[in-house]
């Protein structure tokens, strides 16, 4: 297993994980969601392609409540 | 014929001038003028800012069919030289005169751009403040101006009624009308720090041209919001070339037009001119105007010790006391006369005032 | 019509709604559709695979006529909002933005510079760009030069249910505006915004005072029509207003008697 952050928070998955891996892996796939690896924008159809490496940072967005 | 641009022919920008201007019964003239007395009074105090006039030059090709300078009229031609200019300003220093107006006519191979820009040199080497009243310039030329301590330019639309203005500009560099309509957003894009506006009032339907005048400078304060304004109010008084106007404004109707501009304009100065009378004037004092010219002579050069006194003005003077006399006739209101507003060290050109082309979203009729 | 232009778009609702602080999503989407909102309001936020209702995105489309506005909200740098407006247009597609930066989580008061900052860079890259600012006449002036579509001062401060606290500001920034002004924060009435859309505003913006409503979607309607009666009123024109200045002796006496 490989180690990165997600939202911040430690993750654990598979090496060789795509994002689109990771978002299956909790539970986004589906929603509406912005992803960012290593403050990149990641967009929907790289994300299958687009590979983790150990410590990368990466971010998943939402739209929520907001004024 | 072009059309009026929109800012210019908005009628609901101005509803609420319209209505104070129209003597219904909703507003007396006693009212307005204790509200626009009561405004006047918390936005300006008791002050009264005060210029005088010094005309360079009456040398001039149009033929405004009003003006006793016009270029047909039998008026002796001629300008003040560099040293009478400074032999000029010296005399009104000495009547306490610091703030001047510099004029000239329509742009003449005589008293063009050069002579102005040299004359506005020498001028604010001896006053706090400078400004002209003179021909429409390019931004290139009014930045010029600016840097030689120009702080304001005057140019009054005369009329907005765009037939009468045709009629009236007989010939000559003043007929092109919205050349000179846009002649005041140019000048602050220049860097000059204040533009004054009128019209000249009698030449057409004086409500409208009122209303004009005022949509005139909304526009200009939206869209030069960093500029100062002044509006003026002048009569026709009788000219050399006995031009009779074909609308005659009486002392209430202008009265009910200074204190509606001030209830509707509540930072903008007021100007008045020694066109009118010493009780108007006295009388307005106070209750709306917040700028006045004084001690003026409306002759090339007539300031001086052997000014020619008899030489036909531009217009006829009616408040002819001294600037002695004036201040202390506002003294007496319980008005302070000042000519200062500025150092003059800030006399520089004004920090950028770029006017922007108002995108379709932008739109000032709402 | 009396449409609301911003930017490209145009609206026939003039009140936006945000959507924070509703008790569940159900109640915000009936609030959304009792508004006749067609501009609404949304935040970024970390996905929670606990939260999972929280994502806004569909239900919203869902309802139709809808355009989003991300905020910046979370944002206390312009660095920052420049960087969630982009990702927010990869979510939502929406050219629009509302620009929110306050870098002082209890008071949440807009930050003037970062604000001016952030809004002329996302304008110069083709948002639609609404900067919600103090109610500074000055500063409004300097987000319209740098191409803002609007800007949205408050009429108090945020959630607090203040009204309309900045009226003589917020009527300055009206007069001297070309761009559209929308009040944006502080209202709790459908009153209140009836007296904005009659000062001039072109739209208000409300959330708080709709989701903590005793009933959201019934305040939701009254605010609809609080705002559409405020509008129609302001383009009837109002009645002028009397000075209520009285001298106590004639001012005018010196013009003599009228002819």
């Amino acid at each position: 297993m490989i180690t990165i952050e997600l939202n911040g928070n430690k993750q654990e998955i598979p090496p060789g994980s795509s994002v689109s891996d990771l978002l299956a892996l909790i539970g986004s796939i589906g929603k509406n969601t912005a992803v960012l690896l290593n403050e990149k924008i990641v967009r929907p159809e790289n994300r299958s392609t687009a590979f983790l490496q150990e410590g990368d940072r990466v971010e998943v967005l939402i739209f929520a409540g907001g004024g | 014929m072009i059309a009026l641009p929109e800012w210019l022919s908005c009628t609901k920008e101005s509803a609420g001038l319209a209505s104070m201007l129209s003597s219904g019964p909703a507003y007396d003239l006693e009212s307005l003028a204790a509200e626009s007395r009561a405004i006047t009074l918390r936005r300006f105090g008791r002050t009264m800012t005060l210029y005088a006039p010094l005309y360079l030059s009456n040398h001039c090709p149009s033929g405004c069919a009003y003006c006793g300078f016009a270029s047909d009229r039998s008026s002796k031609r001629r300008r003040l030289e560099a040293d009478e200019i400074e032999r000029e300003l010296l005399s009104m220093k000495k009547l306490g005169v610091t703030d001047v107006l510099l004029l000239t006519g329509e742009r003449t191979g005589v008293a063009g751009f050069d002579y102005l820009r040299k004359s506005v040199e020498t001028a604010s080497k001896h006053m706090q403040r400078v400004s002209v009243e003179a021909f429409p310039m390019s931004v290139e030329e009014y930045r010029a101006l600016a840097g030689c301590g120009c702080t304001g330019v005057t140019i009054y639309q005369e009329t907005y009624d765009l037939r009468r203005y045709e009629e009236l500009h007989r010939w000559g560099p003043k007929k092109d009308f919205f050349h000179r309509l846009e002649t005041p957003a140019r000048a602050l894009e220049g860097g000059i720090k204040t533009v004054g506006l009128g019209v000249l009032l009698g030449l057409a339907d004086p409500l409208e041209d009122a209303l004009m005048l005022y949509r005139h400078v909304r526009h200009l304060q939206r869209t030069c919001w960093r500029a100062g304004f002044s509006v003026s109010f002048p009569r026709m008084r009788p000219q050399a070339g006995g031009y009779t106007p074909p609308f005659s404004v009486g002392d209430h109707l202008l009265a009910r037009m200074i204190f509606a501009f001030r209830i509707a304009l509540p930072d903008t100065d007021l100007v008045l001119s020694t066109r009118e009378s010493p009780a108007f004037r006295d009388g307005m004092a106070g209750l709306g105007i917040t700028r006045m010219s004084i001690a003026s002579r409306t002759t090339v050069g007539g300031y001086g010790d052997d000014a020619d006194n008899a030489e036909q003005g531009q217009f006829e003077v009616f408040d002819d006391r001294t600037a002695g006399e004036f201040c202390n006739a506002l003294r007496a209101r319980n008005i302070e006369p000042v000519f200062k507003n500025w150092e003059p060290a800030y006399n520089g050109p004004s920090s950028v005032n770029p006017v922007r082309e108002l995108q379709p979203e932008q739109r000032e009729c709402r | 019509m009396d449409l609301l232009p911003l930017g490209s778009y145009t609206f026939s609702s003039r009140l936006i709604l945000g959507t924070g602080k509703f008790s569940d999503t159900r109640t915000m989407l009936d609030a959304v559709r009792a508004s006749g909102a067609e501009l609404v309001t949304v935040a970024l936020r970390r996905f929670n695979r606990e939260q999972m209702e929280d994502d806004l995105f569909g239900p919203l489309s869902e309802i139709g006529g809808i355009t989003l506005m991300p905020n910046t909200s979370g944002a206390s740098s312009a660095a920052e909002a420049v960087r969630a407006a982009h990702i927010a247009r990869e979510l939502s597609g929406s050219p629009f933005v509302k620009v929110e930066i306050h870098p002082n989580p209890q008071h949440l008061m807009p930050d003037p510079i970062e604000t001016f900052e952030a809004s002329k860079i996302l304008a110069s890259e083709g948002f639609i760009v609404m900067p919600y600012i103090s109610a500074d006449p000055v500063l409004a002036k300097r987000l319209e030069e740098v191409g803002c579509a609007s800007v949205m001062p408050l009429g108090s401060a945020i959630g607090s249910g203040q009204g309309l606290k900045t009226s003589g500001m917020l009527d300055l920034i009206i007069r001297e505006s070309t761009v559209p002004v929308i009040v944006d924060a502080g209202l709790r009435s459908p009153g209140e915004a009836a007296a904005a859309m009659e000062m001039g505003c072109a739209a208000v913006l409300v959330n708080s005072a709709i989701a903590a409503a005793g009933d959201p979607v019934a305040m939701a309607g009254a605010f609809s029509l609080g705002v559409v009666a405020g509008r129609r009123a302001f383009t009837a024109g109002l009645m002028p207003k009397s000075g209520h200045a009285v001298a106590t002796s004639p001012l005018t006496s010196f013009l003599g008697k009228e002819p």
